[in-house]
This record gives structure tokens, sequence and C-alpha cells, in this order.
């Protein structure tokens, strides 16, 4: 794995909307922007649903068109010139066609491969993942691997929210909507950012998930399951420690030192939980790129987040590690770049 | 390098309409093949399946559908002419329009330039059927049947000056066009070229013919290279492309299909008969190519044979391929035939695969050839390092070279290399964050009808890209699609937005209405700058946010105001700042605002003939004349508003329902007050001490006039301005106006400046004299300008305009006319002012960026008329009964509401002698009906007639109304302009002038 032969040349990212920030929530739904604020620490987030009209503006294609199309631009190559496009999200706009197939459609790409990972935080790793493997094995050039999410099926804003537990009260406050693209080249371009490695491991076995998002067909609309769960404390004990073990597993196999790493783009869980990742992975001197404050946990879009803001800092010569753990089946997910 | 651009296309062929079916059908691997249509010949009568002389062994081919429909009205072809008209000509002149619009060019901005124009057809199937009858053989119909006349045809109506000919070398006609295109443009003969073929099966002879050579399929279908393969399929077709030099196209920004490379025609000489195809000369034409292009033949990815699918052609061309491109090569060579998709199309053939090359290099996949699952393998093309594409093949990364060959019965041979376009400008713009920046698309046609066919087909073909940004596209409307008479604006922030808009417009009449417009002529402009009292708090603070033009201008003028001012009236206006009001502020912002409004109107090319502003409104008024310098007007209008401001206060104004006259008592009795302003019959403003006004008042509204005190601080226009007047007087002296540019209509002297100086004379009297609006606004309308654009924050002046009422075809419009008046109603105005005959400077509505052309759908075409008299007889022995000879029958003319609302009389019992015999007259020339014929019916322009129909018109004329006394040709031609104009000449000559019933 000594030298890479898959580049991340280009970045795009795509929020919906204005920023939402604490007092509108406030305002909107009666929840109490102090608390927001002290135990998630997300000061802003963007969403898809219009909050007064409830009414959908964007759907996930949307965004993950607008985010490829910006990638594709930054990256100084042409349509004919993509091989394949990966697209990686826990939310589709439909589960047919595909939703990847209609960002391909918005770009006019046509007769590629395209694959859709149906998957939570890890998504977008598993999207680089494949993207990694398709163009280091020489099958394609060039690639565009996508993330994103859209929560408005599942966040229904017509409830009393003054009477909601902490724990389902979260969910409306933690989450944003966004999607991400990066442009992965056989040939450093662009951003020149070497992909030396990517980790996509699932270690669930026998767990317990760490979180359900259930989804409903006409058949069993009315079945009563809870529509999410999340083990909070769970996620809490297991996320930190499973964290750092990517770090160094990365690392060791690169044989990199800690010295030698400038950059972690940790789990973007919270504001609040991401300080707490941080603080466990220990590592002074490692710059921190981190965007869920402004953002809001926008899911398999906060990898491409993290990596449009490590574009505008990182110089030729330092590395970086990205981090991202799914705590519904508890899989470990990370990757390392090098500016080259 | 010698690179030529394919910028526009546009075709039709067996099973598909337009370019954009002929590719889906390519991409399904389609066919459009069927049994020969009844309005052809009859197919059962010449058909023997065992292909016994005289007889073809097939009843199908490939058929365009309905050849004979041709929107005649739109290219001002009387039908008489239409149906003379061999309709090659016809289907040939409407896919050049549309190919030009495609290209990003509206056709009437290429006329009376060196166009050249190539096109290849061979049949004169409809020359042989219309010229064997010698007694109906008419003026007409000698050009109908002339091969020459299909590129003669587009070059007359388009106006285009290049050289404009027919190339006839069989099969190969259409590519071998296409190489004399491109030689033309090589050599600088020409700039721009129009190229392409057609070919349209008439009569069965050509079957017959095929048959009794051995190369007719049965099934009326080529299959190329296939085991299956039996024989020609006959194919009707046409294409035309645009062609350019690459740096040209380029440097105009235009959108590439694809490159030309290089082309080479030869001839097989005396090979081993006239018609044998020749191997050997087929290797030297793609030699040739190869080396016009500078390329190897390894480079090349695809060709596009001729492939015919008869045995003998196919193995002969595929060893020529072989021998040529297959050698040495590590991938064989991807080949294919769009015959086995449209059949044969002969003298089009080699446009149709120009047409297909092009867009496989656009879309940048090569569809399937058909019937290529059953490969001849006696052909071995793997071993010639060929291989038929059974599948579409996506195109690889990078520059990709493409070969396309079209050959002859006779042994002219060609060939020619493509490339793909150069990679930029072949992105999709998608739609950013919202909504975009409103903008203004465009349409435009030869009537309403016409409008609202081409609004519908727009709307549904921008309701498949409504994920597009629509900036570009409406860009690209307003670069291609404003020619026509009938215009249509709408202004929209979205794709999704514009395509419902549109198609709202299609279906509601009140809502079309309001978006169209047909501008008789050219109205001139004027502006009218709104005086103080306009101002608010936050004035055009939208508008300055949102329009980069806007902001500028308004930028310039607070930094010439600055020195003057000691602030930055850009702060103290758009702040919530209340010292707005006071009047050493509001005339300097005043001053900006109309300043850099008009300005932005300006910048969009909306020039005022004329001028006025009321009262402190002619320092931008005068500026916008040339009058005095932005620098000079901002001294003065600053020095004036802060020497106002410190005048005393106990003055006043007072706005009174009444005349000037019918107060001049009241206001001779009080020295303190005088007429300030004459805004009207019934709308004066006194001004003056407060006490003494209050007393008019009083006594006013004893008369039952309203008379309103107007909230100012200071009593303007009158002798209470006395004060300041000889400081301002002497910053004025300095002022060196200079003589106005357009005449400024002068609010002081209530009229046009004549010779006298806007100098500091004319200023210092402006301050105290009264503003004499009403009567400087008559004026002006009297002068002949209809169309007055307020300049300033919100509407003022304009209604009071339109309460004169000082004429019907006054036309209105404020560029901000609300208090939140952004970049969308600058949009709407430009519309409107569109819409009422202006060409705007569209620039200024669009960032850089968006300025980039798009393809759009093309011109929709009528479908109202057809002229196809066909069958026509066919040779006794095979002939049917003798059809109908008569053209089929027309529907009502595609005009907007008909003659009724173009004022035609139609001719009845209570129509003048005259006007009913010049109508009959007119329309048997023409070839119209009667009802179809307007008095505004323009001869030359809208009825298409020519100078021998001029004669006949006269001869039938003189027939119909013997009392008329001798005219000459001479005399008659000068009012020949419009048929009213026609009848008003022929009743001078008439001895009956007298209406009487006919």
């Amino acid at each position: 794995m000594a030298d890479a032969n898959a580049y991340i040349a280009a970045v795009g990212t795509a929020l919906p909307g204005a920023p939402i920030d604490n007092q509108r929530l406030a305002d909107r739904f009666g929840i109490d922007a102090n608390w927001i604020e002290v135990f998630i620490g997300t000061r802003t987030r963007h969403f898809a649903l219009d909050l007064d009209s409830k009414e959908q503006q964007y759907t996930l294609a949307d965004l993950a068109a607008q985010a490829g199309a910006k990638a594709l631009a930054a990256s100084g190559l042409e349509l004919e010139d993509i091989g394949f496009i990966v697209l990686g999200t826990a939310t589709p706009d439909a589960l047919m066609p595909a939703t990847v197939n209609l960002v391909a459609d918005r770009l006019g790409l046509d007769h590629l491969p395209t694959y859709q990972l149906q998957s939570g935080c890890a998504g977008a790793v598993q999207a680089l993942d494949l993207g990694y493997s398709l163009v280091s094995s020489g099958l394609h050039r060039n690639g565009l691997v996508l993330g994103g999410d859209v929560c408005a099926k599942i966040l229904p804003l017509d409830q009393d929210f003054t009477t909601m537990p902490p724990s389902e009260l979260v969910n409306f406050v933690l989450f944003g909507d966004g999607a991400g693209a990066a442009v992965i080249t056989s040939e450093p371009v662009g951003a020149r950012l070497a992909l030396r490695r990517v980790l996509n491991r699932l270690t669930g076995l026998g767990r317990e998930p760490g979180q359900t998002v259930e989804w409903f067909g006409v058949a069993d609309l009315d079945s009563g399951r809870q529509p999410i769960r999340e083990d909070y404390k769970a996620i809490e004990s297991a996320v930190p420690v499973m964290a750092r073990e990517i770090v160094w597993e990365l690392m060791d196999e690169l044989g990199w030192s800690e010295d030698e790493l400038d950059y972690v783009l940790p789990p973007q869980l919270s504001g609040r939980m991401t300080e707490r990742i941080v603080a466990h992975m220990d590592l002074p001197g490692v710059a921190e790129v981190s965007c869920v404050a402004e953002t809001g946990n926008t899911s398999n879009a906060l990898p491409f987040m993290q990596l449009a803001r490590l574009l505008e800092v990182v110089e030729q010569g330092q590395k970086a590690i990205g981090v991202a753990v799914e705590s519904s089946k508890w899989i470990k997910a990370g990757y390392a770049l090098e500016k080259v | 390098m010698n690179e030529i651009a394919i910028v526009g296309l546009d075709c039709r062929f067996p099973g598909a309409p337009d370019a954009e079916a002929f590719w889906d059908l390519l991409m399904r691997a389609g066919d459009g093949g069927g049994e020969v249509p009844p309005d052809r010949w009859r197919a059962v009568e010449c058909y023997d399946p065992n292909g016994s002389p005289g007889r073809t062994n097939t009843t199908r081919g490939n058929f365009v559908h309905d050849p004979g429909v041709f929107d005649s009205d739109f290219f001002a072809v009387s039908p008489r002419e239409a149906e003379a008209m061999d309709p090659q000509q016809r289907l040939f002149l409407q896919a050049v329009w549309r190919a030009l619009e495609d290209a990003g060019m509206p056709p009437h901005r290429l006329a009376d330039t060196a166009v050249g124009v190539y096109v290849g057809v061979m049949a004169s199937e409809w020359g042989q059927l219309q010229l064997r009858d010698y007694a109906k053989v008419t003026a007409q119909t000698g050009a109908g049947s002339s091969c020459s006349m299909v590129a003669n045809r587009v070059s007359y109506h388009l106006n285009l000056k290049g050289p404009s000919l027919a190339v006839d070398t069989a099969c190969s006609s259409s590519l071998v066009a296409v190489h004399l295109a491109v030689n033309a443009l090589l050599s600088g003969e020409v700039d721009h070229a129009v190229a392409g073929g057609v070919n349209l099966q008439l009569t069965p002879a050509l079957g017959i013919f095929y048959t009794q050579a051995g190369l007719s399929a049965p099934d009326g279908r080529c299959k190329p290279f296939s085991s299956v393969a039996d024989g020609i399929g006959r194919g009707d077709g046409v294409g035309a492309v645009v062609l350019r030099r690459l740096e040209d196209a380029l440097a105009d920004g235009q959108q590439v299909y694809a490159v030309i490379r290089g082309t080479a025609v030869n001839q097989d000489g005396r090979s081993n008969g006239l018609t044998a195809p020749s191997r050997w000369a087929q290797q030297e034409v793609l030699a040739a190519a190869l080396r016009r292009a500078a390329a190897s033949p390894g480079q090349v990815d695809f060709i596009e044979t001729h492939g015919t699918g008869t045995v003998l052609g196919d193995m002969i061309e595929a060893k020529a391929l072989g021998h040529v491109y297959g050698a040495g090569r590590k991938q064989p060579c991807a080949i294919g035939s769009v015959k086995g998709n449209i059949g044969h199309t002969e003298a089009a053939a080699g446009i149709a695969g120009l047409i297909k090359v092009a867009l496989a290099l656009h879309h940048r996949i090569v569809p399937a050839s058909p019937f290529a699952t059953r490969e001849n393998h006696k052909l071995a093309l793997r071993s010639h390092g060929l291989r038929l594409l059974k599948t579409p093949l996506r195109l690889p990364t990078g520059p990709v070279l493409a070969g396309l060959s079209s050959f002859g019965m006779g042994g002219t041979n060609a060939h020619a290399v493509l490339a793909s376009a150069p990679s930029r400008a072949r992105r999709r713009s998608v739609a950013g964050k919202g909504l975009d920046t409103p903008v203004v698309f465009t349409l435009s046609a030869d009537n309403q009808t016409g409008l609202r066919r081409n609004v519908q087909a727009q709307a549904d073909w921008l309701a498949r890209r409504r994920h597009e940004s629509v900036a570009p596209l409406a860009w690209s409307s307003n670069q291609v699609k404003t020619t026509l008479p009938h215009r249509f604006a709408v202004v929209a922030r979205s794709t999704g937005e514009l395509s419902r808009k549109l198609a709202e417009a299609a279906a509601d009449p009140e809502e079309f209405a309001i978006r169209t417009g047909r501008p008789e002529k050219r109205h001139k402009v004027a502006f009218l700058f709104t005086g103080q009292g306009a101002q608010f708090v936050g004035m055009t603070r939208r508008l300055y946010q949102e329009s980069a033009l806007y902001r500028g201008y308004f930028d310039e003028a607070d930094e010439a105001l600055q020195p003057h001012l000691g602030q930055s009236v850009r702060n103290l206006v758009f702040a919530a700042d209340d010292r707005i009001h006071q009047t050493g502020h509001a005339q300097p912002a005043l001053f900006a605002v109309g300043y850099a409004l008009a300005r932005t109107m300006t910048g969009l090319g909306v020039e005022p003939a004329a001028v006025l502003g009321h009262s402190v409104g002619e320092f931008a008024a005068a500026v916008a004349a040339g009058v005095l310098s932005l620098d000079d007007a901002a001294q003065l209008v600053s020095a004036r508003g802060s020497l106002m401001q410190a005048l005393p206060a106990g003055g006043g104004m007072t706005a009174v329902r009444a005349g000037a006259e019918e107060i001049a008592d009241l206001v001779a009795d009080e020295p303190l007050v005088d007429i300030a302003a004459v805004n009207g019959p019934g709308a004066t403003v006194l001004s003056g001490a407060l006490e003494a006004l209050e007393r008019i008042a009083q006594a006013l509204r004893r008369r039952g006039v309203d008379a309103t005190p107007l909230k100012v601080s200071h009593a303007f226009h009158s002798r209470l301005m006395a004060a300041m007047l000889p400081e301002f007087s002497r910053v004025a002296s300095a002022v060196r106006p200079r003589a106005p540019r357009i005449p400024l209509y002068s609010t002081l002297l209530g009229r046009a400046t004549d010779t006298e100086a806007m100098d500091g004379g004319y200023w210092t009297s402006q301050v105290v004299e009264p503003v004499r609006f009403a009567d400087a606004v008559h004026e002006l309308v009297n002068d002949g300008l209809k169309l007055l654009i307020e300049i300033g924050p919100k509407p003022v002046l304009t209604p009071l305009v339109r309460k004169l009422r000082l004429a019907d075809d006054l036309v209105c419009l404020h560029p901000a006319p609300g208090e939140e008046a952004g970049q969308e109603d600058l949009a709407e105005a430009v519309a409107a002012l569109f819409l009422a005959g202006i060409d705007p400077l569209w620039t200024g509505l669009y960032g850089e960026p968006d300025r980039q052309l798009q393809r759009l759908h093309p011109y929709e075409f009528s479908t109202q008329r057809r002229y196809f008299n066909l069958p026509v007889a066919i040779p006794a022995a095979l002939a049917p009964q003798a059809d109908d000879r008569r053209p089929a029958a027309r529907p009502a003319p595609d005009d907007g509401g008909g003659a009724a609302e173009n004022g035609a009389p139609t001719p009845s019992a209570n129509t003048d002698r005259v006007t009913h015999a010049v109508l009959t007259a007119v329309a048997e020339t023409g070839g119209y009906e009667p009802g179809e014929i307007a008095l505004r019916s323009r001869l030359y322009e809208d009825l298409g007639l020519d100078s021998v129909q001029v004669m006949q018109l006269k001869v039938r004329v003189e027939t119909a109304l013997p009392e008329l006394s001798e005219f000459t040709v001479q005399q008659l031609l000068p009012h020949l302009t419009t048929v009213g104009a026609l009848i008003a000449f022929l009743r001078e000559h008439s001895t009956a002038a007298v209406p009487q019933a006919s």
C-alpha cells in the first residue's frame, strides 16, 4: 500500500436553503435554544423542508446533483471523463429509481456503471472505498463519488414538541440535510489529494444496533413501529473508542507516526459529541477539521463537507485522516490522505 | 489546424421528425421502415415479388411522414408557388432555418452576408412529374422543379449571398456537398456554410431500377454487413448542418457538436463498370481524408460506413476499410451504418451519416448498428481489424476520431474524418441553490398562432430540463429567438417556473395577450425624471442589491456627489434614516437614483430620444441629454439642496385640484404666494407663506375645490426662495452647459429647449419659476414620443401623464414600480419594452458566467398547410385511376384571428367593386382563399408575390374592372405595398369610383 493510485481531484458540497439557527428552531418548535446549545452544541443546520409551509423544497437528487456539478467543475474534468458514479445514502428519495440514477440524469451522465450504497454514517466512506477500488484497479480512470441525506421523510414537523422527551427531541435538532461529492482520479490532478488507504469494516456481530431507522410501505404504514430509535448510552461509550482505533489502525498500516499527521477529520455526531471524541483521540498537535456545529449532522454528506474545509488549508506533503463510525450495526470507517 | 466545427444541425428521417427523435431512434436501434404511403404511389400496382420487368420486388420502404406539409406563410411563399415547389425544396428550407437556430444564429442576422449553401440532391422525380404535361407548365413550375433551386431557395429566402449550389454525385451527393462547404470555409471564401442533403421518393422508378439491377431488398430494409443482407431499402430524408471554422465558432461561444478534421472526394475512373464499386478507389479516398486530417488510422475509434447491405457492396467496403483502418490495431475498429435504421436515403445518405457521427461524438456514445447480431461471417470483419457494433459503444475519455464514408453509384466516393469537439462548453449547468436571478425568456414567430405553438413547444421541452440553470437558456433565447415580428417575453427565476409560465400562457388567452406584442414600428422613447417628493427611506435598495448594473451607476453618482455633500448618498439612502426627507439630502439622493436608473436603462439598450425632468429631476435629465457632465450636475444639485435647506422655515406648498387660470385671482391677492407647478388642467401647486396658503385654501374650499397642503419644508418655486439665489447663481455660473444631444423638454420653459443655453441663468430661474410640466409633456407627446419611461424611485409622473389623456397609443412604464422593486421588476420592464418594439441589450441582465449559448428547441413550423398533389399518374401500363390533381383542401390560414382581426372585409354584398376585384385577383394570383387576404397584407413580404405575378395581377384586375382608366406597370409599382394601398390606387383610376354593391 506504499503508492496510492487514487486521488481526490475536487470536492463539492450543497446545503439546502438558508441556515436555520437555534433561535429559529426555538421559535418554530418551542425547543429551548439554550438546551440545544449546551447539550447538542450545534449552532445551525439546513433543511430541505420549508419550516413554515412544511413543503419539501429540495430532494436528495437535487442536492447531490448540485454537489456533483460543483465537484466536476472544480476538478477541471469533463462529463465524458467520468467512468462511474457511487452514491452513499441512508435516505434515498425513493426505493426506485435509485437516487444515484436521477443524479446521473441531472448531470447529463449516461451509459456508465452506477452504484448506490444503502448506509448510515459510513456510506460516504464506503462510497470512497468503492471509488478507490474502481480507480486503483485500473478499471476506470475517473469517477464521481457522492454522499448525502435528506431527513424530510423521517422527521414529521406537525407534532407537539413541548411534551417530547429529550431522547426523541434530539433527532430534530441533531440532523441537517445536505450532499457532498468528490471526483476520484487515477492521476494526481486538481486538488491532488492522494487517497492512501480506506478502511471499511463491519464490527457488529451479535451487537444490538445503536441506531435504527425504519421504513414503511403501504402494507405496514400503520404497524406502530417507532420510526427512529437510538441507544445513546451505547453510542456515547462505543464511538470514541472506535474512532481512536480507526485512526491508529490507519496510521499503523501506513507506517505514519503521530508527529507526521497534520489533520484529523473526526466523526461529526453533534458539536458536543465530536468534542468528546476528539478529546478521546488525544492527538495533540493534530488540527481538527469539523463542520457539524454549522451544518448539523448531515450524515453521508459530512465527510465531503470536512474534505471541502480540509482543501482550504492543506498544503503539499501534509497528511490527514478522516474517521466515520456508523453506530447502526457498528461499522468502522476511515481514510488516509496526503496532498502530493 | 484546418478544423471545421459543426455548430448546428437539423434533420428529418423516417421514424424521426427531428434531430432529438433521430438520436433516440439510433440509440434504441429503431427503424423507420413501413409500407409505401398511399399518397406516394400505389405500391401494389407495380409490385411483383419476382421483380418482373417494370415492377419492384417490394411494397415497403423508408418514408418521412407527411412531406407535403409546409409553412409557406412563414417564408411568405404564396400557395400557388408552394404547390409548384418540389417538396424537397420546402423540406430543406425549413431544416436550414432550424439548423441555424440550433447553431445559436437567428437566420435574420446572417442576411446579406456571404453564407454558402451546398446541398446534395439527386432525385428530380417532382420535375419529371410536373413538367410532363406541357399544358400545365406555369411560371412557377420551372423554378419549382429544378434541383439547383433546393439550394437557391434557401439563399433567396434567407438573403444569403455566398455560393449556392446543388450537388449530384448520386448517393454520395450530400457528403460531397459537405466537402465543398468545408473547402470554401478553409479557403476563406465564406465564413459560414450550410450543407446538407434531401431525398424524397415520389415515384417507384428508382425502386424498379434497383429491383431490375438485383439490388432491391424485398423487405425494404438495408441490413448492412449482415448475413441476412439482401439489398437496398430506399429512404427519404433531409438533413442540414451549419459549419464554421472552429476558431470562429469558439470565439463566438458557440456550442460544437463535432469537428470535421479532413474530407476527401475521388472517382474510381474507368473501373470494372460504370456503377460497380471499386475497392482501390475507396481505399484511396479513405487514405486521402486521413492525410488531410493529419490522423493515423489507429487513432480512429469508429467508422460510419456507406454500408448499404448489398452483398457485393458490403464485401468490397469491408476489404477497403480493413486495408486502411484495420491493420495493426490493438482493438478492432468499430463500424456501423445508419442505413439499417432509415434505409438508403440516397442523396441524403451522406448527411444522415454525418449527423449520426456528430451526435455520437457529442453524446460520446456510438449507437449499435441494426442487424449486427446477425453479422455476415463471410466478411470476416475481425480478421480485417473491424467489428460491427452490436451494442452502443461508450467512447473513451479524451479526444476521439471517427470516419465517415459515402459512395456514389457512378464512382464518386467521399470520406470524412471527424473529431470530438474541444471539451469545453458541453457541460450542463445544474441549477444552483434556490432561485436564479430573474431573467427574460423571449420567443418570436411570424404570427400569433405560430407564437402560441412555439410557446407550447418550449414549455414541453423545458419541462424536461427543469433542473438546468435558467439564465443561460434565457440568454440564448434572447440571442436566437427575437427576430420575428410577433414577440413573446416572460420573466422567470428557474427553468421549472419558466416552463410552467410558458404552459400557462399557451393555455390562457388573457395570459398570452399580456406577454405578447407585435410592434408595428419602432417607438421613440422618452425618459421622464421624477422630482422632489418621490423620495422615501431605502428607495431602490433592493434594486441596488440585485442589479450589478444599477449598483455600478449608483456608486458613480455617489462618488460624484461625495465631495459636495461631505458624505455618501448611498449610506444616506439605504440606511433607515429619516434625514432623506430633508431638502439638502432629498435632492442629491433623487439625482443619484435618477442618474443611476437612466444609465441602467441605456445600459440595457433603451436609448431615450428625448428627456424631461420635473423640477429637480431636470438635473439628471440634463446629464442624460448631454447638457451637463455628471460632476457639474452633482455640484449644482448639491448646492441647490443645501442652500434651500438653509432657508428659514415658514414656507409651504399646496396642491389644488383646479387649473392655474381658475385660481389666478386668489394668487394675485397674495403677494407671498406663487404658482409653483402646473401638472395638468386640474392639477396646480401653489407655493409661498403658510398663512397666505391657508387663506387661499379656505377660499377654494368655499368654491368646492380641493386644496391639500404638501409635506414639504420650504416654499419651492416661489419668491420665498429669493434669499438663496445670489449664492446659487454664483455656483451655477461656473457651469459650462453643452447643447443637448437629444431634445430636452424643459419644465421651466414648458417646451423643448431651443437655442437658449441651460446655463447659470437657467438653473437660477428654475429655482423660483413654476414647473410647467403639463405644457412640456404635452409638446413631447405631440412630437411623437409615445413610449414614456419614468425614471425615479416610484411612479409619480406617469400617473399624471395618464390623467392628461394625451394620446391613445401612449405606453407608460416604470422600471422600479414598487417600494420593494428589484431585479425582477427591472426584468419585467425590459420584457415590456421588448414587446413594445425595443431591442434591448440583453447583456445587462446577465452575469458573465450566464452568458453562454445553449441549444433551445428549434422553431416549430405550422403544419396547417399541405401541398402534395400526389400520387401523380403512374405510366399508363401501371397507372391507377387518375387522382384528384388539386392540392389537398387547405384549412384556414395560420394567422391569429384570421381575416377579421386584420381588418379584411370578407368579399360580400356591401364591399365595393374595386375592393372585391382586388381581393379576388390577389387571391387568384397567389393561390390564396379570398378570406385570407387582409387589407394590411403586404404583397411581397406577406403574400410572397413576385414580378411575374405582379404582371398577372395587373391583367386580372384590368379584366375584372373594365372601367379603370389606363395605367402602366411603372405607375402601379410604387403602390404595391399593401392590398389596401393597391385598392386606393385603383380607386383613383376608376371612372366609377363611387362605391356600389357588387
